[in-house]
C-alpha cells in the first residue's frame, strides 16, 4: 500500500459531512429573550455563537476539563468531546452547566451569565461531536466484523460486548469517542498514541522473579499489572528489585497485514460500536 | 534511612505478546533501600476463579469475602483470629480509600485472594488491591438522568461467581463485569426504572444462578425476586411476592391493589444447600401508611419467603406483619444456623424485624419456634406463641391527625446486617428503641410516582431515644446483653472466632466490643456515619478488617 505511519500520509475512507448544523434560522441577538431548557431546541448555534461559546469554554471550563475539552483525569472532569454520561440533550446539558452537578467540582455558572452565553456553549460542547450517520464510510462494516472476530485475530485480545480477549482494550463502545481516521492510524500505527493503560510494566520481584504485564495501575509507591497469564499482580515499588516501563503498544500495525478495503471495512467495524441508546 | 536513587537509561527489548517488533523503552531502577528489608511476601497473590463449591464453602477460606454476608447461612461470623481480644486495640490504619462521587457507602467490599471489590455510588465497581487499597481498574455505570429512587443513591455491593462480578444498578439493570479487567460483558434491564423501580442490594449466587431483588416499594410497584443465568443474563425465573389474580394470597388485596403493593426484596437473602431453599425478605405493602386502599393481609409483604431454588416456587413463607401501616419492612438478612431449642437440635432461621420482634424458625418447614420484642414495641402487645402472629394494640394505624406508635418508621432495625457468633451462639442487631407520629394521607397510584399515603414525624429529638447493639440468645429470645450507641445506627454487625464484634455508630465510630460479654475493646473516631457493615480478610497472613464510613473505605491491621 506505501503509506507510512503519519497521519494524513494516507487518503481517508471517511467523508465527514455536516458537522455543524447550521441550518436553523436564528436572530443572533446574544442578549435576547431567556431559554429555558425544556425549550425544543438551541436557538443559538451559529458558528458565531459556536467561536462565542468556544471563548468562553476556554475561558471558564479549560481549567478541569482541558482546552481541547478532553478532560482531566486528576480532576475528574470528562471527556466532553465523546457521548456524554449525564446529558442526552441540548436541554440536558444546558441544566448540567446551569445548575451544575451536586457532589462533584461542576460547579453552576454564575447566576448572572445570561441563558445566552450557556447556548452557546451548549453550541460548542455540541460542535466538538457529530452525528455518526452524517459520516459516510468506504468500508462494510459487517465485512469488517468478521474480520475482526476471525483472520485479523482482533478479538483473541480485544472484548466487545463480552466477548473476546483481555489483551487489549474493550472495544465495546470505541466508536463514540473515535474518529474513523483515529481508529485508522491506531490500527496502522498501534504506538502513535498508547494509553498508559496498555504500556508493559516488567517488574523484577523481592523473589527475584521477573513478571511482565499491562501497567493496570502505577502510583508513587506501587505498581500492578496483569501478566501474560491474566493474573493480577501488586507490587510496593520499595520491595522490587527494578522495574523497566515499556511504552509500546502489544498490538502488532496492521498496515501490512490487511488490504487497504480490509482495513476500510475494520475501520467501518470499529466505528459502529457504540452503546444502543433507548430513548 | 532511606535512600532512594532512580537511574533512567535506554535499552530495548521484545514487547510481549502480541508484536514481534522491537521497541524501545525506558527503564526505570526502582527505588533502592540502603539496607536489605527482609520480606515473606509482597506480592497480592493472583485470584483464582471462584466456584459454586468455594461458595458453599466460602467459611473454610476466611481469608476470603466471597459474598456480601460472607457466607450463605449470612452469620457474618469469620474463623479469622489473629486479631482477637487480647491484641484489638493494637488496630492501626493500613489504608484508605476515597470513594470519588460523594453519597454515602453502604458497601460491603468483596475479597477474593487479594483483590478487594469496591461498589460505590450511584452504581460503579472499584477493583482493589486489598493489602493497599490501589486501584487496578474501575467500572463506571451509566445511569439515565431520571432515576426514581427513594432513599440515596446507594450500592451495598456486588456477588461473583468465575471471573464475573455481579451488580445491581440504581436504573434497575443488573451487570456482569469481568473481574479481571472491568470490563461490561452484559447489561440487563431487571425493569423499567421509569416506574420506580431500582437495585441496591447485593445479588446471591446459587448453584448456577444469579438471584437478585427489586427496590421500589415506595413507588407502587410489585414487587419479586428474580434468577438470571450468569453467562447470558437471561431470566431463568421469577416469583412475584404479591400474588396474581387466581393465586393463592391474591385475595388478601382488597380490588385491583395487588398491582401496586409494593412487597420488594431490597436486601440480600440467605441460602441453604442442603435444603435447597433460598430464604429472602420481603419489603412493605404500598401504599405504606395508608391500608385502606388495600384491605386484608397483604401477601406476601413483611415476609419471609423459602423457594426452590432451581424454579423460585415457594416453598413455604412466614408473614411477620399482616396488613403493615407503618412500613415495617422484612427487609432484613435471615441468619442460619443449627441451634438447640427447647433441648432440640433445630435448623433455625434468626430474625430479628423492624417491627421490633425478634423471632427463630425452623428453616426446614418453616415453623414458628419462639420469639418476643428486643426493642420498644407498642403497636402490638406481643406475638401468639403457637403461630407467631402479632397480637395487635386497636388505635396504632396511622391517622389524619398522628399517632404515637414504635417501633419508629425507621424501625427497631432495618437493613443493616445483623450477626452470629458460632463460639457465643448468640445474635447480634443493631437496635432502636424509638416512637414517632405516623399520619395518613389519601394519594392516587400513578405510575413512577411515590405512592406512600402519609409519613412520620418524631417528637422528641434523637438524641432523646435509646439505640444499642442487642445480643439475643436464639433459643429463648432473651437479651443477654447490650451496649448503647448514640443516636442511631444504621451499621452492620461482624463476629469472628477472635471473640471480637465489629460495628459502627451514626456519629462516626468503628468499634470491637467482646462478643461474649458486650464489652468495649476499641473504637476509632472515623468521621463520618458508618451504613455499611464491617467484613475482615487476610492477606499474605495478615489479617485486615475493613469498613465505609462516609465516603471512605477503610482497612485497618495490626501494628507491625
Amino acid at each position: 500500500m506505501g503509506f507510512g505511519f503519519t497521519r494524513g500520509r494516507r487518503r481517508l475512507p471517511v467523508s465527514l459531512l455536516a458537522v455543524l448544523a447550521c441550518s436553523v434560522a436564528v436572530d443572533g441577538f446574544i442578549n435576547g429573550p431567556v431559554s429555558y431548557a425544556e425549550d425544543a431546541g438551541n436557538l443559538y448555534n451559529t458558528p458565531f455563537d459556536i467561536r462565542s461559546g468556544e471563548r468562553y469554554f476556554e475561558r471558564q471550563c479549560s481549567r478541569c476539563h482541558g482546552f481541547d475539552a478532553k478532560g482531566n483525569d486528576e480532576t475528574g472532569a470528562p471527556d466532553l468531546t465523546g457521548r456524554l454520561n449525564r446529558a442526552s440533550s441540548d436541554a440536558g446539558i444546558f441544566n448540567i452547566i446551569r445548575e451544575g452537578i451536586p457532589g462533584t467540582a461542576m460547579l453552576p455558572v454564575a447566576a448572572d451569565v445570561p441563558d445566552a452565553t450557556v447556548w452557546q456553549l451548549v453550541s460548542y460542547i455540541g460542535s466538538l461531536r457529530y452525528d455518526p450517520s452524517s459520516v459516510d464510510l468506504a468500508g462494510d462494516a459487517d465485512a469488517g466484523r468478521e474480520l475482526f472476530n476471525g483472520r485479523g485475530e482482533c478479538s483473541s485480545c480485544h472484548m466487545v460486548n463480552g466477548r473476546g480477549g483481555r489483551m487489549g482494550p474493550d472495544l465495546s463502545r470505541i466508536g463514540e469517542n473515535q474518529r474513523p481516521e483515529d481508529l485508522l492510524d491506531a490500527l496502522v500505527d498501534p504506538n502513535a498514541d498508547v494509553d498508559p493503560r496498555w504500556w508493559t510494566l516488567r517488574v523484577t520481584g523481592p523473589d527475584g522473579e521477573t513478571r511482565e504485564g499491562f501497567r493496570m495501575n502505577e502510583d508513587s509507591f506501587s505498581l500492578r499489572i496483569m501478566d501474560a497469564d491474566e493474573e493480577l499482580w501488586s507490587f510496593p515499588k520499595n520491595r522490587i528489585q527494578s522495574y523497566d516501563r515499556i511504552e509500546e503498544s502489544t498490538m502488532p500495525s496492521y498496515d501490512q497485514r490487511l488490504s487497504e478495503d480490509e482495513l476500510d471495512d475494520l475501520v467501518a467495524y470499529l466505528f459502529s460500536l457504540r452503546r444502543e441508546i433507548t430513548e | 534511612m532511606k535512600r532512594i536513587t532512580r537511574i533512567a537509561q535506554l535499552t530495548s527489548a521484545t514487547a510481549l505478546f502480541c508484536s514481534a517488533a522491537l521497541l524501545p523503552f525506558a527503564s526505570l531502577h526502582a527505588q533502592e533501600t540502603s539496607q536489605e528489608q527482609p520480606f515473606t511476601s509482597v506480592i497480592t497473590p493472583a485470584f483464582t476463579p471462584v466456584t459454586w463449591e468455594r461458595l458453599m464453602n466460602a467459611r473454610n477460606e476466611p481469608e476470603n469475602w466471597l459474598m456480601y454476608s460472607g457466607t450463605l447461612d449470612s452469620q457474618r461470623y469469620s474463623l479469622l483470629d489473629q486479631v482477637n481480644v487480647d491484641n484489638v486495640d493494637q488496630l492501626e490504619l493500613k489504608w484508605a480509600y476515597q470513594i470519588p462521587v460523594i453519597d454515602r457507602a453502604e458497601t460491603v467490599p468483596l475479597v477474593v485472594d487479594g483483590i478487594m471489590f469496591i461498589t460505590e455510588a450511584p452504581s460503579n465497581v472499584v477493583a482493589v488491591d486489598a493489602a493497599t487499597g490501589r486501584e487496578y481498574w474501575r467500572y463506571d455505570h451509566d445511569l439515565p438522568d431520571d432515576l426514581r429512587i427513594c432513599c440515596g443513591r446507594n450500592n451495598r455491593g456486588v456477588a461473583i461467581l468465575g471471573e464475573t462480578l455481579f451488580m445491581s444498578t440504581l436504573d434497575a439493570h443488573l451487570v456482569a463485569i469481568d473481574a479481571r479487567t472491568g470490563n461490561l460483558l452484559w447489561d440487563r434491564e431487571v425493569a423499567p426504572h421509569e416506574t420506580g423501580h431500582s437495585k441496591t442490594a447485593a445479588p446471591l449466587i446459587v448453584k448456577d444462578l444469579v438471584v437478585t431483588g427489586i427496590a421500589g416499594g415506595e413507588f407502587g410497584i410489585r414487587g419479586f425476586l428474580d434468577a438470571y443465568d450468569p453467562e447470558t443474563g437471561e431470566l431463568v425465573w421469577r416469583t412475584y411476592t404479591i400474588p396474581g389474580p387466581g393465586e393463592f394470597g391474591n385475595d388478601t388485596w382488597s380490588g385491583d391493589s395487588w398491582q401496586n403493593g409494593g412487597s420488594p426484596t431490597w436486601i440480600t437473602g440467605s441460602y441453604d444447600p442442603e435444603l435447597e431453599l433460598i430464604y429472602w425478605g420481603t419489603g412493605n405493602p404500598g401504599p405504606d401508611w395508608n391500608g385502606d386502599v388495600r384491605l386484608g393481609d397483604n401477601l406476601y409483604s413483611d415476609s419471609v419467603l423459602a423457594l426452590d431454588a432451581d424454579t423460585g416456587n415457594l416453598e413455604w413463607y412466614f408473614q411477620f406483619t399482616p396488613h403493615d401501616v407503618h412500613d415495617y419492612d422484612a427487609i432484613q438478612i435471615p441468619i442460619l444456623a443449627d441451634i438447640e431449642v427447647g433441648g432440640e437440635q433445630v435448623p433455625a432461621m434468626m430474625w430479628a424485624n423492624r417491627n421490633g420482634f425478634y423471632y427463630t424458625f425452623n428453616r426446614a418447614t418453616g415453623e414458628f419456634l419462639l420469639g418476643k420484642p428486643y426493642a420498644t414495641v407498642t403497636w402490638a402487645s406481643g406475638l401468639d406463641q403457637q403461630t407467631g402472629a402479632p397480637i395487635r394494640v386497636p388505635g396504632m394505624e396511622p391517622t389524619y391527625e398522628g399517632v404515637l406508635v414504635s417501633p419508629p418508621i425507621v424501625g427497631a432495625t432495618n437493613w443493616y446486617s445483623p450477626g452470629y457468633s458460632q463460639d457465643t451462639g448468640l445474635f447480634y442487631v443493631t437496635s432502636f428503641d424509638g416512637e414517632q407520629e405516623f399520619f395518613k394521607r389519601d394519594e392516587d397510584f400513578e405510575v413512577g410516582e411515590r405512592y406512600t399515603g402519609g409519613g412520620g414525624r418524631y417528637t422528641q429529638p434523637m438524641d432523646a431515644f435509646h439505640s444499642s447493639i442487642r445480643a439475643i440468645d436464639p433459643s429463648t429470645a432473651d437479651i443477654v446483653w447490650e451496649f448503647p450507641i448514640m443516636p442511631r445506627s444504621s451499621a452492620g454487625i461482624t463476629t469472628t472466632a477472635g471473640g471480637l464484634l465489629f460495628s459502627g455508630t451514626a456519629d462516626g465510630y468503628f468499634f470491637a466490643l467482646n462478643a461474649e460479654s458486650g464489652d468495649e475493646l476499641w473504637n476509632i473516631s472515623l468521621g463520618s456515619r458508618v451504613h455499611a457493615a464491617p467484613m475482615t480478610f487476610a492477606v499474605d497472613g495478615e489479617q485486615y478488617v475493613t469498613i465505609a464510613a462516609g465516603n471512605v473505605v477503610y482497612t485497618f491491621g495490626l501494628r507491625d
